[in-house]
């Protein structure tokens, strides 16, 4: 049988990897794609939560995942607008190449 | 654990791991779109079919799309210059990863509260979705509607700033 244990691990294994890839890759597309793979581990722990509550009737999981989705996609349309502006700016995407502040 | 359940973690963690490794970035993506379907998969498992519809359209329909045209807006299909494998920026990842990741199991292993199994009966309809985001949920409800026009307009304005200056 399926305990809300095992949701819970998963998502923070999705976290995790998610995590992997926005601190580890150079290229700003894939950093972006790596933090929706965390706003999408972070939905699935909250509607795996609101399966097992005891009042499911408020829909409260349901409605975070909703109001998640709605602000992720926000999120990657201003990020990738960014990035071609990036591109246009120092003809690359690579993260580690955009240090005009650093001191 | 039951075999559907075993089957979906297998998408969505192969799909993740292949889209925060592969070098080819149109891969990446191909992966992601995997791992999104295995995301929509879970939340029709977990009965709310509402925000597993809701995840195709927006994620694989709308994001990798978008993400698909700002690859080749950019004209940088593979990434050369990507750590290699156990490079010391690699395993700083992995040390990174891993520490969140364990505190997280170790929380989730200590609360007895987590082995629960699944009420019977449990399930959302479009209905009581939109009834509760008319009633209970209607300033949430209205403040996306201000950040996704927001995120419009801002999006077309960033963009669109350097033909301003070019002429």
């Amino acid at each position: 049988m399926t305990t809300l244990a095992h949701f819970q691990i998963l998502a923070s294994l999705l976290f995790a990897i998610g995590l992997f890839g926005a601190v580890t890759r150079r290229n700003a597309i894939i950093v972006l794609l790596s933090i929706e793979i965390m706003f999408n581990a972070a939905n699935l722990s909250l509607v795996a939560f609101w399966r097992y509550s005891p009042h499911p009737e408020q829909l409260s999981g349901v409605m975070f995942a909703i109001f998640g989705i709605a602000i992720s996609a926000a999120e990657a349309a201003v990020g990738l607008a960014l990035v071609i502006v990036i591109y246009r700016y120092y003809k690359s995407i690579q993260v580690d190449e955009m240090r005009t502040l650093k001191g | 654990m039951d075999t559907a359940f075993i089957i979906l973690s297998l998408i969505t963690v192969g799909g993740a791991v292949w889209a925060v490794t592969l070098r080819n970035l149109m891969h990446a993506v191909l992966s992601l779109v995997l791992f999104f379907f295995g995301i929509a998969g879970f939340f029709f498992y977990l009965n709310a079919d509402f925000v597993g519809w809701v995840q195709i359209l927006v994620y694989v329909g709308a994001v990798a799309i978008l993400a698909i045209f700002a690859i080749m807006l950019t004209h940088n299909l593979t990434a050369e210059d990507e750590p290699e494998f156990f490079s010391l920026r690699w395993l700083t990842g992995l040390a990174v990863a891993g520490a969140v990741g364990a505190v997280l199991w170790f929380a989730i292993k200590n609360n007895t509260a987590m082995s629960q199994v699944a009420p019977v009966g449990v399930a959302s309809n479009v209905a009581d979705i939109g009834r509760k985001m008319m009633t209970d949920w209607v300033v949430p409800f209205e403040v996306v509607s201000l950040l996704l026009t927001a995120a419009l307009i801002g999006s077309i304005v960033i963009a669109m700033e350097q033909i301003s200056h070019r002429k």
